[in-house]
């Protein structure tokens, strides 16, 4: 387990000090030696991800820095990726997924699409700064599932409320089970917008749109 | 309340330290002023006349400090080859940058104000601010640095990877872009209008102060430079968080620095107030456009407090460009505070003005 260990640390070092071309040979080694993809994202790619994450706040790292970051996580999925085990207990069940309007960070929400795909689900990505109408339309022609919102800043928040307005307007609020992520959002916000779940990270988000669907 | 003075009489007697009537105030109504004069965003992008009059309606109803011909971060890499989306009525976005590749960095040329894009609608709507205003306010146009604008040449993520995979690409796009802009001012103040510059890329929120050193401060120092050759003093903006670079940028020898909501006012006065007027720094988004009217005056008296007596000045000034739909009343609410606080402000005043504030939000 300890070469495991070891290239995990790896893989989130390659991510934390922007190795970008690096971390394809650590990532192509670590599945070579047969570890599980799921483990190599969320305990190595997404850990460097989020460590550069907390160096940013601290005023350590820019934006430049974390580009390069995400670039280099980015480069380790693709090789991870084709390894992920499918888990098929969830097929069937449609995930919409997107950054709301106003904000066009989307790293979060492409962890979180990967690891939904991976849980199983047939994830729709409408992409980023999503229009409130855009999420409603799609919600309406999938006619069921989960909708999957994020956002980065304060200032757009409040249009994941817009969504969440759109589909009671359109009478098929119970037909969605409505997740909500991202950096500035916390379980009392997804309370008072009418939300059915915040996840702080993408591991957990799947996890808990599998619980979602087991109970509804 | 009533102004007595016009802003450029403020202006003059403020400079001489003569009395004034009140503190100069900018809620920095941006393209709001399409909604004060009846018009859609995107025909201040292609009418200069609308343009001019529309800032003027604005001023005319609110009688603050500063006008401005400005719409939008991408008139100059526009006029360079980059793609800009007009959606009706909101504002300009950029669409396509210049080139896609940093092969193509050698093929840029500086924009001419006269013949490219917008610069010469711009132009025209600065001869037509003057004359509705002139002598009335003094008249300035926003312009971009050269480091921001060279993010639209090459599209931003590209350019901020450049700045670790390729450095010398990066001031290869800022010297071109400086061209430009130093074209369009020397066009500006040709008409007698002071530009005015904004470099929200620079902020601390998105490069680190070492790259803001390395990449922007040498071309935003010549822009100054040039500008203050000319006869003007120029008011640098840099969004986001700039503890970190304010010595560098008061250093430029700049008429006024001013300073979004997230940087703190009262620092920003100990640290460089001494070197440069402070403009600033009432939040636009969470006071100006969703707060009440009490929530802009609490703020507006605060910014009074910490900002008043900045040994070389201060303006009363929204953080950023306020969102177009900010309601009229907290303008209005701004514009008000500043004249009842009148001038000298008197700090025991301002500290009952908001004591007063902070019961009434309580009980609501």
């Amino acid at each position: 387990m300890a070469e495991k260990e070891a290239l995990l640390a790896e893989l989130a070092r390659c991510v934390l000090e922007m190795e970008d071309e690096a971390v394809v040979d650590v990532a192509k080694s670590y599945v070579e030696a047969g570890f599980d993809a799921y483990e190599g994202i969320t305990e190595g790619l997404a850990k460097g991800m989020e460590k550069a994450g907390q160096l940013y706040e601290e005023e350590e790292y820019f934006v430049p820095e974390l580009l390069i970051c995400s670039d280099a996580m980015y480069n380790g999925l693709e090789i991870l990726k084709p390894h992920l085990k499918r888990d098929n207990s969830s097929k069937g069940c449609g995930v919409l997924i997107g950054v709301v309007e106003g904000d066009t960070h989307d790293i979060g929400k492409n962890l979180v699409k990967i690891m939904m795909e991976t849980a199983g689900f047939d994830v729709h990505d409408l992409g980023r700064d999503v229009p409130v109408s855009e999420f409603v339309a799609q919600a309406k022609e999938m006619g069921s599932g989960i909708v999957c919102m994020s956002t980065l800043m304060t200032t757009t928040m409040g249009n994941m409320k817009k969504v969440i307005d759109g589909l009671v307007a359109e009478g098929i609020r119970d037909q969605f089970k409505v997740m909500v992520g991202g950096g500035p959002l916390s379980s009392a916000f997804a309370e008072k917008i009418g939300a059915d779940a915040y996840t702080t990270n993408a591991a957990e988000a799947a996890k808990r749109a599998r619980e979602l669907v087991a109970t509804a | 309340m009533q102004d007595q003075m016009t802003p450029m009489e403020r202006a003059a007697a403020l400079a001489k330290g003569l009395p004034v009537d009140r503190l100069p105030c900018n809620p920095n109504v941006a393209n709001g002023v399409a909604r004060i004069y009846g018009c859609k965003i995107s025909e201040l992008s292609r009418n200069a006349k609308t343009l001019a009059d529309a800032q003027v309606a604005s001023y005319r109803r609110f009688g603050y400090d500063s006008i401005r011909i400005f719409t939008d971060l991408f008139p100059w890499a526009e006029a360079m080859g980059a793609t800009v989306k007009y959606p009706d009525d909101e504002t300009a976005d950029l669409d396509q940058p210049a080139i896609t590749d940093v092969s193509q960095i050698d093929s840029l040329q500086p924009a001419d104000p006269y013949k490219d894009g917008r610069l010469p609608l711009q132009l025209d709507a600065m001869k037509y601010l003057q004359d509705e205003v002139k002598g009335e306010i003094g008249c300035s146009c926003g312009i971009v640095g050269a480091f921001t604008n060279a993010f639209f040449l090459l599209g931003v993520n590209k350019t901020l990877s450049m700045i670790y995979k390729n450095p010398e690409a990066v001031h290869r796009l800022c010297q071109v872009s400086l061209e430009t802009v130093k074209a369009y001012a020397a066009a500006a103040i040709d008409l007698g209008i002071t530009p005015a510059i904004s470099e929200p890329m620079s902020s601390c929120t998105v490069v680190s102060p070492k790259a803001f050193r390395e990449f922007s401060l040498p071309y935003l120092k010549e822009l100054v430079d040039f500008i203050k050759s000319k006869g003007k003093g120029v008011v640098v903006h840099i969004c986001g968080q700039t503890n970190k670079i304010w010595e560098d940028v008061a250093d430029l020898g700049i008429a006024g620095l001013s300073i979004d909501n997230v940087a703190s006012l009262a620092e920003c006065k100990k640290a460089v107030g001494h070197k440069v007027k402070i403009l600033g720094n009432v939040d636009p988004a969470v006071v100006m456009f969703s707060g009440t009217p009490l929530d802009v005056r609490y703020n507006t008296l605060r910014c009074i407090r910490d900002g008043y007596d900045s040994p070389k000045g201060y303006m009363v000034m929204s953080g950023c460009s306020l969102p177009v739909d900010t309601p009229r009343e907290n303008i209005q609410a701004m514009m008000d505070t500043v004249r009842e606080v009148g001038y000298p402000v008197c700090p025991e005043r301002v500290a009952e003005l908001i004591e007063d504030c902070e019961r009434r939000l309580k009980e609501k």
